[in-house]
């Protein structure tokens, strides 16, 4: 048990990102990419890090309205993701739909399909907004863990 | 010889990163961020509810007068509401501290109420609104649009009728 709860302290250290395109238009995307990738925002000084296959991930980013289109592709991905995970949704779309909200195409809002932990609204959202998101989300995975 | 002055430089500058979150994040003047209602100014022409793209705000017709509702969790901060609006009532602040948990979703919500009033003239009840009077000429007094505000549309109407009259 010892060693459990050290790895569990190690891991609290560096939450792994996954990011999936529920559909999006790409702008919440670019912004999740200029998030990490850009020196000024630098989301790897709060120990993250995006990852490219869901089993290592420990937070997932979800942008888009979850078209009809992807959503079985999105919730398989989604179940892929080992427990404990924190779901976030970023940008207005997964949250309620935003300009998308009546679409036929569209199965907006995601938390019907998936639970929600934190929402970040924002069409986009910038980068400072997602970075506060994110923090939230690493406090709810700790005492999820 | 290049690289040794990007090297002094960057010495000298210090790192490029925000100190965000850990310190105060920089905020264009201009930024569209969250939107924000000010009832007393409002002239109630429910513009903003029509020209809202993602159908965030919403006025409702209550027992105490007009309800306003804009919930940030469908707003795009396209910024047509404030565009539109004739008194900038409706306006958008740089405040961009919108992330929350799934618990707060629905108290995403910026409200604001106009409340019904009885009118001084005729003792009618109508909304409290601010009277329209940017296209009034000759342009009207702080004493004359106060005086224009207690009234309902229909007396206000006849008031303006009769102050173009008198001029």
């Amino acid at each position: 048990m010892n060693i459990i709860s050290d790895l569990k302290k190690v891991a609290t250290k560096s939450p792994w990102l996954y990011r999936i395109n529920g559909g999006s238009c790409n702008g919440c995307d670019v912004e999740l990419a200029t998030t990490a990738c850009i020196p000024r925002y630098d989301v790897e000084r709060l120990g993250c890090q995006y990852c490219g296959s869901p089993r290592h991930a420990d937070i997932v980013l979800i942008t888009g309205p979850l078209t009809a289109h992807v959503k079985d592709a999105v919730l398989r991905l989604w179940e892929e993701i080992p427990e404990p995970k924190v779901t976030v949704a970023v940008g207005v779309c997964p949250i309620s739909g935003g300009i998308f909200r009546e679409s036929y195409a569209v199965c907006a809002p995601i938390d019907q399909y998936l639970p929600v932990d934190v929402n970040i609204p924002g069409c986009p959202p910038r980068p400072q907004a997602i970075i506060e998101g994110i923090a939230k989300a690493i406090e709810i995975w700790r005492e999820k863990l | 010889m290049n690289f040794l002055t990007l090297l002094a430089r960057n010495l000298w500058n210090g790192p490029s990163t925000e100190a965000f979150p850990f310190g105060p994040a920089v905020t264009p003047k201009r930024f569209r961020g969250k939107i924000a209602f000010d009832a007393p100014s409002c002239e109630g022409c429910k513009i903003c509810e029509r020209v809202c793209p993602a159908g965030a705000i919403r006025f409702t017709k209550t027992a105490d007068g007009l309800g306003f509702s804009c919930w940030h969790d469908t707003c795009v901060f396209c910024g047509n509401c404030e565009f539109y609006c004739p008194t900038k009532s409706v306006h958008q602040t740089t405040d961009w501290h919108l992330s929350h948990t799934q618990a707060e979703k629905y108290s995403m919500v910026e409200s604001g109420l106009i409340p019904n009033q009885v009118c001084v003239e005729c003792g009618a009840t109508a909304l409290d609104t601010a009277p329209s009077v940017a296209a009034v000429k000759p342009p009207m007094s702080a004493e004359e649009v106060a005086d224009l505000r207690g009234r309902c549309p229909k007396c206000r109407a006849k008031f303006l009728k009769a102050r173009r009259a008198k001029s």
